[in-house]
């Protein structure tokens, strides 16, 4: 009979130890799956994690990519460690990209220092509204949140797709299902001449620093630390419950709007079907692969966009589909598990008879 | 049959503890033998070795000078060793009779035949028809001796059976116990109470740290002499002195008190009404799920009742959740201590900041200010003599009693003029019981007030000035606690009524 035990002490240095654990595990899991599919295992993952990050450019679209999976697991960081499960940041990102680009549409034809804040600030009320519609249902009707935010991402896609196509559509876009250009003035400022790594980056890295401060040293950060372990012991504290839930969706659903903006205003520089590859359901990856720590987030929101990059040169020199690349995020998310599991239980094998298995 | 049950040089040793310590005993039938012990001094552990829960590292069980292999539950249940456990092993929603003939090898015709004969031979009253949960904790303890007794045990072994028992159950219990001693059945009796050593057992055997410290005969044992024995050291008497509290001001009042709930695992609270003075201890006595766990948290505010009216220094506060309450000087203690008063995956200094109050200022203008809360804690750990300095340390690594003088000390360094306490000493050992009622004793002496929701009638009469028994969500009037005896209150407990 096989026992399972929850372990009494868990090491801190493991705890941060097993990502990495997880990641390797990944790494030998697409070599098997590569060299099932008949590809030189090593030469395939070379393609995969090396090639991509080679040059400056590629360099440059990992931190491109990364900057909305950090900038939305950070928000959902907040949500987690509460014991709040939101899934739709999908739908955050969509909304906060829909109300983001609508006001960048509307000054289409202008100019002026003022407008991409304006942008940015509609983009992050965008994602926080529609974070808010799980969370006033989970607050004062007693919904589930999960559902509810999951299936809020369909609302937001397909809203953004009856804009594209109708309203909104480029009057003088023969009909592609996609708006006008935004203005110079609506765009984020490039870095560097001739890659896309955008001024989004530094929203990214505020939204690290800026969340690890009220996590660890505000009162804020510690009322959702006690949440997240114990809601009785929350509940007896007298923390309001309500107003907490209805703030971390807040920050969440803020941030996955801008991460949402950041996209359209960056290398997109329109709303059209596809603004998003999955970034919102990608970034819970990221977000527990950082241990909902928001330096853990960075480095986690690096290794999950080396997997999109990985997938689009297999796609490019080894013919093979670039959803490989959620293989690959699943598998990190599967080693994650499964470690995490190890690590926090202990399996006991116990040597019984068949007819002793009734006790 | 005579039966004797030899255990030899048992030892069990666990990561950072030695559970079992070269224990030697031996048992002979026609004896009640009572194994006593502080909470961790190994008892369990000899009890689950002996039932097959675990195994010894080392050392051997013999039954009439056969050696035992005790792998598994059932090598026990093979070898004619009952057990009754302290927490039951039934299934809430099936009938008494569902739950005999789960592990039953004979007919339904045949058992139900064989089992009320039992019940005719004991004077048990249980109808087997009726699901398990709608029995009084008694009355389950029984269809677990029922189940022991239908394998016509050799040896039966009984685990803090009358913790959940009213004085009346407990009685009936020894009866029962007496009468199968009588019979030839061994009987093993843990306990850490230790009027029920002397009442029952006839001998006793004292374990401390893992080892049996002394083994002796109950008739030559006191009170004092077995407490001496079981702590190691000599108990300071504490008594309480009689507060004369007549016309003194109610500090605190609740009138109409109602409480409805859907959840069928919650306690209706019908119409309760009382006050406590300053400088009083109010004790509510009762089962444990008669409605203490909604009392207090409303008394707390983690429940908000309508048209409730609770009154506290002058204030009406029935509406204020309990860090708003905290703020008019109340403080809390609630039962459980691992997932409600304290979280244990947070560092000490954590856990003393969720006593959050306006003059704290443990949180300025929503920052932590973590030496501040880091002072305080450090001064909790010293004036209520927890057994650590470091507040860093997980409070998961701190005993149940140095978690609870952490918490007490918590809720006490601010002063409050009431502080609420559901069953306070809760699973601690004697020394850390003593601290503690020491401690709520004082408090009465500074002339602040306490309520004391307990399920231990000794240490209600022990500390409170007046004292009301819950029942079913209602409660009893209120009694001086020197007209209150624990016959008394054992009816009440049961829900019959005094005169």
């Amino acid at each position: 009979m096989i026992k399972i035990e929850k372990r009494n002490d868990v090491p801190m240095a493991l705890y941060f130890f097993t990502p990495f654990i997880a990641i390797i595990l990944t790494i030998l899991g697409g070599g098997i799956i590569f060299y099932i599919l008949g590809f030189n295992p090593i030469e395939a993952l070379k393609f995969y994690f090396i090639t991509p990050i080679s040059n400056l450019y590629g360099f440059s679209e990992l931190l491109l990519k990364a900057t909305p999976l950090c900038l939305i697991a950070i928000g959902l960081s907040f949500c987690f460690k509460s014991n709040n499960w939101n899934i739709g940041a999908e739908g955050q990102l969509t909304f906060g990209a829909i109300v983001g680009g609508g006001v960048a549409l509307l000054f289409y034809n202008q100019e002026g220092f003022y407008i991409l804040p304006l942008v940015i600030i509609a983009g992050a009320i965008g994602g926080m509204i529609f974070a808010l519609i799980p969370a006033i249902l989970k607050t004062y009707f007693n919904t589930n949140e999960i559902l509810v935010s999951l299936m809020l991402v369909y609302v937001s896609k397909l809203l953004l797709d009856y804009l594209v196509v109708g309203p909104w559509s480029n009057p003088e876009g023969f009909n592609f299902p996609e708006t006008r250009q935004f203005s110079n003035s609506s765009r984020m400022p490039l870095l560097f001449e001739g890659l896309r790594i955008h001024a989004g980056i530094f929203l990214a890295l505020a939204a690290v620093m800026l969340s690890w401060f009220v996590l660890y040293k505000t009162y804020l950060g510690f009322q959702i630390k006690v949440s997240g372990l114990s809601l009785k012991t929350a509940k007896y504290a007298g923390f309001k419950g309500k107003t907490m839930i209805l703030v971390v969706f807040m920050i969440s659903g803020a941030c996955a709007g801008l991460a949402g903006v950041g996209e359209i205003t960056g290398p997109i520089g329109q709303l059209h079907r596809m603004i998003s590859p999955d970034y919102g359901f990608t970034a819970i990856i990221v977000a527990f692969l950082g241990r909902l720590n928001p330096f853990g987030i960075i480095f986690a929101s690096l290794v999950v966009a080396l997997t999109y990059l990985g997938a689009e040169t297999a796609q490019i020199f080894l013919q093979i589909p670039k959803y490989t690349g959620q293989v690959f995020q699943g598998m990190i998310l599967f080693f994650l598990l499964a470690s995490d599991y190890l690590l926090f239980f202990k399996v006991k094998i116990l040597n019984l008879k068949k007819n002793e298995l009734r006790y | 049959m005579a039966t004797d049950l030899r255990i030899s040089n048992i030892s069990k040793i666990y990561p950072g503890c030695i559970a079992n310590d070269n224990v030697s005993l031996q048992f002979k039938s026609g004896k009640i033998y009572a194994l006593l012990g502080e909470n961790g001094a190994g008892k369990s552990t000899l009890v689950k070795i002996l039932s097959g829960v675990i195994s010894p590292d080392n050392g051997e069980v013999f039954l009439n000078e056969k050696n035992l292999k005790l792998s598994s539950p059932l090598d026990a249940k093979k070898n004619k060793i009952g057990m009754v456990f302290q927490h039951f092993n039934l299934f809430e929603t099936l009938s008494v009779f569902e739950n005999l003939s789960i592990d039953a090898t004979e007919d339904n015709k045949s058992l139900r035949v064989r089992i009320n004969e039992i019940l005719k031979k004991y004077n048990f009253s249980i109808d087997l028809d009726v699901p398990v949960l709608n029995l009084s904790a008694g009355q389950k303890q029984k269809v677990e001796i029922i189940r022991c007794l239908l394998r016509s045990p050799k040896v039966l072994i009984m685990d803090e059976p009358t913790s959940v028992l009213t004085e009346q159950e407990t009685e009936e219990l020894f009866i029962s116990l007496k009468k199968f001693c009588d019979e030839g059945i061994l009987i093993i009796y843990i306990t850490h109470k230790l009027k029920e050593v002397l009442s029952l057992c006839d001998e006793v055997a004292v374990m401390r740290k893992g080892k049996v410290v002394s083994v002796s005969q109950t008739q030559n044992e006191r009170v004092e002499t077995l407490a001496n024995k079981m702590v190691g050291q000599k108990l300071a008497k504490i008594k309480k002195k009689i507060n004369i509290s007549k016309n003194k001001d109610e500090i605190f009042k609740v009138k109409h008190l109602n409480f409805y709930s859907d959840d069928p695992f919650e306690t209706n609270l019908v119409n309760l009404n009382f006050s406590v003075k300053k400088g009083e201890c109010l004790g509510i006595a009762g089962i444990s799920g008669n409605g203490q766990n909604e009392l207090f948290q409303i008394l707390s505010g983690e429940i908000i009742t309508p048209d409730t009216s609770i009154i506290f220094r002058n204030k009406e506060i029935a509406k204020l959740n309990p860090k708003q309450r905290r703020e008019y000087l109340m403080a809390f203690s609630p039962e459980d201590r691992i997932s409600q008063a304290a979280v244990p995956e947070l560092k000490i200094y954590e856990n003393v900041a969720l006593n959050n109050f306006k003059s704290s200022n443990f949180f300025e203008k929503g920052l932590v200010n973590e030496k501040k809360i880091k002072d305080h804690s450090k001064k909790i750990l010293s004036d209520f003599s927890v057994n650590t300095d470091n507040v860093e340390l997980k409070s998961q690594f701190l005993s149940g009693g140095n978690l609870q003088k952490l918490i007490l000390g918590r809720e006490l360094i601010t002063a409050p003029e009431l502080l609420i306490c559901y069953n306070p000493t809760w699973g601690l050992d004697v020394g850390a019981i003593n601290y503690i009622h020491e401690t709520l004793i004082k408090i009465n002496d500074q002339e602040k007030s306490t309520i004391l929701i307990s399920t231990d009638t000794e240490e209600l009469l022990k500390l409170s000035d007046r004292i009301a028994v819950i029942y079913k969500g209602k409660l009893s009037k209120i009694m001086p606690s020197e007209e209150v005896t624990p016959e008394k209150l054992g009816v009440l407990m049961g829900g019959g009524s005094i005169d």
